[in-house]
């Protein structure tokens, strides 16, 4: 059984003692790779004042490869879809070592506050995004609403 | 500075760079975790995970990168700033680990051989603890069959003795029964025959009788008839009728009568009914034993049934590991554990020794290439007994090391555990890393149980826990300190394996940290003294004796003879200490007039130091446990309040003795006090106490210093008090009767316990440790000094007495020194030439002694005078010298800061006016220089040392291919030289030598040849190359110049020594291998005596030669042993002024002092890391005040005693 190699060591250490504002990250107890994650929607944004789960987990060639990031809690955004995956460039192809777990989720919270509908997970939502964006914002309020606060 | 940090921090690792290598984007990463990670075999390519660019990778690979070199020298520099300890896996590669193929520092698995990193490792000893829990069950479950077998062979006993002695009985019935007839018998036929003789006798008498009778009354008849028949006679009718009756009778009677003689001719003859022989021979045979085969006995073969063989890979491994190893086995079956001592680690495969150890050289035709690899990897346990300083110059053990087909060391026999006689097998709680082991679990329950009797001060926390053993072995050398004489005795490798790296322990002292780890000195009772070292025993496979550090050295030794300390520390701690105390010297009642209190404390504390200490040695090498740590913050006071020692043993607190005490009854059990006892010198346990009692010595050490005035009567007569004492109480081995004395008590007992063992094993290295001054080796090494200079001024204000006193003795010093200069001019070379070579010497020396003579008023400055006493030279004319130089040299040579300059130059006169009571006093550490590295006033591996005008340390930094130069202080001065074969460079250089004039001569031993540097270290010449010539050299090691400014070189593997002018015209050579008188076998160093006597200490041959300076030998002195006046490859060599020769004795790890006619007069050292302790004695050297400074090769530091 390989090892935890040290970066994550460090890395979940560095979490734990410096946490990204907004974001929890939280190992698991029984597997040190799987982290359970909590999102807060960014300010000026429809996901404003929800909490997101989420949940991380490290593959085994991590960092050479990228973490895989999914949520937990129903979202309204062109880059997610229904089962929470989430369209992110520097979780697929553009993924570096230099990376980090803080990094992406950071990524992923400005994806919040910037969804990107011209490359989505081809679903509705983008599409409802483009040709009526206040509407897509008012469902992705009450999604989030619905969904993400104390529920 | 965290920004800082996070600029020499890898992205990708998140870890500091290593090694890091520049893309061309300019990003930089780690060449070996994280690069390789970026690689892109397909298209090979990396991408830069910071930028993205894409870069096609050299044809080298990743290697090929640059490294960015300002990144490195930032590391280096942030890591010289913070003090951090280098990374303990710097060096090492990163492998993958056989068994989880994950990328990790691997370490070779003792039980399947291949290289796996941690984790693997520890899940793999789980299984092999599994196993043996699981075999152990079995064990216990076949055990009862042996008790069973127990039973039968008992009652067997019992059943075979009633019935012999039933069939005895029968025996002596019938011998009983045949005697009977036989006599009867006998008796009866005698009876017979004496009887029948009886009667016949008697009727022969009777008829003989009878017959005279007759006959004389018939011839009276007759004659009366002749004479009266006749007729003058009247006889009347009847008588004549009865008369001729009577005759006619007698006629008829002769008639007659007819003897028959048949009757009484009979002869009584004896006969045999049976044949005689016959007879005699069925008795003789008359009966005979019968036996027959008892079923009682229970058969063979059981072996199996009880337990079931797991058929583990574990077990196969083993199984296939000892096949492997029993096929090479040569004498012995298959022993258990192959051969190896318990816990030691096969050694690795062979690689190609590099030259930054300056370990191993693969010089053609010196060595196998197993030597030096074996000697160069060592097990944390294992201590080398090899010569292996001797980098591969030994041609003798490569022949040993040759009839091994594996590396393995076979020995026929073990460890000096029980074992049994049946099986072989040990008993486990006999081998000395076992006994370690357990104690150390114990101690540390123990230990948590109770808090720990913390001083003061905070403790350090423990770095590094535990270096990986990759890096020691790479690390440790091989102690050269002992030499096996049995290939059994494997001593506690461990003590000079790992050259503690300060890193390790920071600002521990290194005594507690040390990982001794004994490149076992073979098998034999660990290596120098403790550490045998046998050949094999280079090996890891050596059995550790003792539990790596410092036990290392002792092997487990059955007390035979000495029973009674033992029992006694065992038995009642404080009373044995207190009767060890009694036992000690009267002095130290003396010494310590109010503090008689303290001397059974500081005993106990010895003890319990003792213990400790040897725990923590061990320990350290393992992991940091809490056991150490109550010795460690003491190690750190003691480097600031190492001047305490003597003062401070006095006025050692009680508090700390009394904590001390409990523990040490834990610590020192039964089984382990005569291990320990063997394994460490008292002195180790003196030494203890002091670090102990340092924790509060600190504050003792500041109104100590503000008391100063105080303390110097006190002192003073502590002071002449200790010197009674040493004079009266010599102790025994190299138990110096250290300014502790009191500290010694428990160790007396034990010393001569010890005595006792070192007798019967060798070790190489005695344990005693000094009175360590707790000298900052730990400590930043670039003022080493500072933290003791200023100490010792105090310290050796107090010891040496009153100054005023000092002068005139200082004066008085010089006179003597002043006739014995005046005795010396009458001793030039008697000029016998024996040879060509030696009359154009002699000549020679006559030409130059004559013109030299002129050159020396001349020149009288203060340096080249203290130089000329410091090499033992004669002194120069009376009006150079005279007082006020000795006074001035003492000045100057004195290693106290200017604080007590005074008091403690006139102390220091004082002691050295009375050269043996100095020396007598010798063996506390003053100070000590140097640690490893290779900046300014770091060493690797120094071994030549000199002292050069004004009493400078001129130090051949081996490995570092460079002199330095101290000034007495142990400031550095300047060095020069660096790696290379050109002029100026050197290739591990060994001996340096200083002449009248300043000029530096140095053995560059790879290279061969002899340099020699103008006084600011600047090129002059260089003379020789390798060969077997005249003025060719072979490995030159020692090297030293006389008052003429000849040049003597200890041509070290052409077994003799040359001598050349000083311009490098070859005069002489003396020399020749062999063992005899005059014969040298691997002379290592060299001195010269102001009266030209030319020691020589040939190593091999354990034995200080004198020379004269035609080469003519004078005597020699020393044996091979670890008694008072042996040795065990004595190296370094020098003598005073006065004569007095100083010996590193390299094998014992001590140092020697002799009078000048050779008898022994002190001795002091032992192995180990801490103050006043050696890993590899070198060179050595006297300064001008008294002082001996050696080098420390293992330890990577010149200390001054």
């Amino acid at each position: 059984m390989a090892a935890l190699p040290r970066r994550i060591i460090k890395e979940t250490q560095r979490l734990m003692q410096e946490p990204v504002p907004g974001i929890s990250a939280v190992p698991s107890e029984t597997n040190a790779r799987y982290f359970h994650v909590i999102v807060t929607g960014p300010e000026d944004s429809p996901f404003e004042g929800g909490l997101f789960k989420l949940e991380l987990f490290l593959p085994e060639d991590y960092p050479m490869s990228a973490p895989k990031v999914r949520f937990i809690t129903k979202i309204y955004h062109p880059n997610i879809d229904r089962l929470g995956r989430i369209c992110l460039d520097i979780l697929k192809d553009k993924w570096s070592p230099a990376l980090q777990i803080r990094t992406v989720l950071l990524s992923i919270q400005a994806l919040l506050s910037a969804p990107n509908p011209d490359d989505p997970l081809a679903n509705d939502v983008a599409e409802l995004w483009k040709v009526n964006e206040s509407e897509a914002i008012r469902n992705a309020k009450e999604w989030t609403r619905r969904y993400a606060m104390d529920n | 500075m965290e920004q800082f940090e996070s600029l020499l921090t890898c992205c990708v690792c998140l870890d500091r760079y290593r090694n890091p290598k520049l893309l061309p984007c300019q990003h930089s990463f780690c060449m070996e975790p994280c690069m390789d990670g970026l690689v892109d075999y397909v298209r090979r390519q990396v991408k830069c995970p910071e930028c993205r660019a894409e870069h096609r990778i050299p044809y080298q690979g990743v290697q090929g990168f640059p490294t960015n070199v300002t990144l490195q020298r930032f590391l280096e520099l942030h890591a010289n700033i913070a003090g951090e300890l280098p990374d303990p896996t710097a060096g090492q590669v990163m492998e993958r680990c056989n068994v989880c193929s994950e990328k990790a520092y691997c370490a070779p698995c003792a039980h399947c051989d291949k290289k796996v990193c941690e984790d693997c490792k520890s899940a793999h000893m789980e299984v092999l603890r599994r196993e043996i829990s699981r075999i152990n069950n079995q064990i216990r479950r076949g055990l009862n069959r042996l008790q069973d077998i127990l039973g039968v062979v008992e009652r067997n006993t019992t059943n075979l003795q009633t019935n012999c002695g039933a069939v005895a009985g029968e025996v002596d019935e019938i011998h009983k029964r045949l005697a009977k007839a036989l006599k009867d018998r006998t008796d009866f036929l005698r009876n017979e025959v004496d009887r029948y003789l009886a009667t016949e006798l008697r009727n022969l008498t009777n008829l003989k009788d009878n017959l005279e009778l007759e006959l004389s009354n018939i011839q009276s008849n007759c004659d009366l008839a002749d004479k009266y028949m006749n007729d003058d006679v009247e006889w009347e009718d009847t008588e004549l009728v009865d008369t001729k009756e009577i005759f006619l009778k007698t006629v008829e009677f002769l008639r007659n009568f007819d003897y028959e003689a048949g009757d009484y001719n009979r002869r009584v003859r004896f006969i045999m009914t049976h044949d005689p022989n016959q007879l005699v021979m069925h008795v003789a045979s008359y009966g005979e034993l019968n036996i027959t085969q008892p079923n009682a006995y229970c058969t063979g073969n059981p072996q199996t049934q009880g337990l079931t063989r797991s058929k583990s890979d574990h077990r196969l491994a083993t199984q296939f590991r000892t096949q492997e190893e029993a096929k090479g086995w040569q004498e012995n079956d298959e022993p258990v554990l192959g051969g190896r001592k318990f816990g030691e680690r096969r050694p690795p495969p062979p690689e190609k020794p590099t030259r930054d150890y300056g370990a191993t050289d693969d010089y053609s035709g010196y060595e196998s290439e197993h030597r030096p690899t074996r000697s160069r990897f060592r097990s944390r346990f294992v201590k080398s007994h090899l010569d292996n300083d001797s980098d591969s110059e030994q041609t003798t053990r490569a022949a040993k090391a040759e009839q091994h087909q594996k590396e393995k060391e076979k020995v026929t026999d073990t460890e000096d555990a029980t074992r049994g006689p049946l099986s072989g097998i040990f008993r486990l709680s006999d081998c000395p890393r076992v006994m370690q082991r357990i104690l150390d679990v114990d101690s540390g329950k123990k230990k948590e149980k109770k808090e720990p009797p913390p001083p003061p001060k905070p403790v350090q926390p423990t770095p590094q826990p535990r270096r990986p053993p990759p890096a020691q072995r790479q690390q440790s050398e091989d102690d050269e300190i002992t030499r096996l004489k049995r290939q059994n005795k494997a001593g506690a490798a461990a003590s000079s394996q790992e050259p503690e790296r300060a890193p390790v322990r920071a600002a521990e002292e290194e005594r507690s940290a040390v990982n001794r780890k004994p490149p076992t000195p073979a098998r034999e009772a660990s290596s120098d003294g403790e550490s045998d070292e046998s050949v094999g025993s280079l090996q890891r496979n050596q059995r550790k004796n003792v539990p790596a550090p410092q036990k290392p050295v002792t092997p487990v030794r059955r007390p035979s003879a000495t029973e009674t300390p033992a029992p006694h520390r065992p038995a009642a701690r404080a009373p044995s200490t207190e009767s060890s105390a009694s036992t000690e010297s009267s002095g130290s009642a003396v010494k310590h007039t109010g503090n008689e209190r303290t001397a059974p404390a500081p005993a106990t504390n010895g003890t319990a130091g003792g213990a400790q200490r040897v725990q923590s040695r061990f320990v350290g090498s393992q992991r940091p446990t809490p056991a150490p740590a109550p010795a460690e913050p003491a190690h750190e006071d003691s480097d600031t309040s190492s001047e305490e020692e003597t003062d401070s043993s006095e006025e050692s607190d009680e508090e700390p003795v009394t904590q001390r005490k409990p523990e040490s009854q834990a610590m020192a059990r039964s089984d382990i006090g005569p291990l320990l006892a063997r394994s460490t010198n008292a002195r180790n346990d003196a030494v203890e106490n002091k670090t102990k009692e340092t924790p509060t010595a600190q504050s003792r050490y500041r109104t100590r210093q503000t008391s100063q005035t105080e303390e110097e009567p006190a002192s003073r007569y502590s002071a002449a008090s200790s010197f009674s004492n040493r004079y009266g109480s010599k102790p025994r081995e190299e138990e110096p009767a250290s300014s502790l004395d009191d500290e010694t008590k428990y160790p007396t007992a034990r010393s001569r316990y010890l005595a006792l063992k070192e007798r019967r094993n060798r070790l190489a290295r005695s344990k005693s440790s000094h009175t360590g001054f707790g000298v900052g080796d730990d400590d930043d090494q670039d003022d080493p000094v500072s933290p003791t200079t200023a100490s010792p001024s105090a310290y050796l204000a107090a010891r040496y007495g009153s100054g005023t006193g000092g002068t005139e003795l200082s004066r008085s010093r010089s006179s003597h020194a002043l006739k014995s200069r005046e005795s010396s001019p009458e001793r030039p070379p008697p000029g016998e030439k024996d040879g060509a070579a030696l009359s154009s010497w002699a000549r020679y020396l006559k030409n130059k002694y004559g013109s030299r003579g002129k050159d020396r008023d001349p020149s009288s400055t203060t340096s080249s005078t203290s130089r000329r006493l410091s090499l033992g030279l004669p002194l120069r004319s009376a009006n150079e010298l005279a007082s006020s130089d000795d006074d001035s040299k003492n000045a100057a040579g004195s290693p106290i800061s200017p604080t007590a300059a005074t008091a403690a130059v006139a102390g220091f006169a004082a002691a050295g006016s009375s050269p043996r009571s100095q020396y007598m006093q010798k063996r506390r550490l003053q100070f000590s220089v140097g640690s490893r590295g290779s900046e300014p006033g770091c060493f690797t591996w120094p071994r030549g040392i000199a002292v050069g005008p004004d009493n400078t340390m001129v130090v051949a930094d081996s490995s570092n291919h460079r002199v330095q130069v101290f000034d007495s202080n142990g400031i550095f001065v300047k060095e020069f030289g660096q790696y290379g074969s050109g002029e100026g460079e050197f290739d591990c250089l060994a001996g340096v030598a200083v002449n009248r004039i300043g000029q530096y001569i140095i053995a560059d031993r790879y290279n061969h040849r002899i340099q020699v540097f103008d006084p600011q270290g600047r090129f002059l010449r260089a003379f020789g190359s390798q060969g077997t010539g005249d003025g060719k050299f072979n490995y030159p090691w020692g090297i030293t110049t006389d008052a003429l400014g000849f040049i003597y070189v200890c041509d070290k593997e052409n077994h003799r020594v040359q001598v050349f002018q000083s311009d490098g015209t070859f005069v002489g050579k003396f020399g020749s291998f062999g063992s005899k008188l005059g014969q040298l076998e691997h002379p290592h160093y060299i001195a010269v005596s102001s009266t030209n006597r030319v020691l020589v200490s040939d190593s091999n041959n354990h034995r200080i030669q004198v020379f004269d300076v035609n080469g003519r030998v004078l005597s020699s002195f020393g044996e091979e042993g670890s008694e008072d006046g042996q040795f065990k490859f004595p190296r370094g060599v020098a003598v005073d002024d006065q004569g007095y020769i100083v010996v590193a004795d390299s094998g014992n790890n001590r140092i020697q002092i002799f009078h000048p006619d050779g008898n022994f007069l002190r001795a002091f050292g032992s192995w180990g890391s801490g103050d006043g302790e050696f890993k590899g004695l070198e060179g050595i050297a006297v300064m001008s005040g008294g002082n001996i400074i050696v080098c420390d090769r293992e330890n990577h530091r010149v200390q001054v005693f």
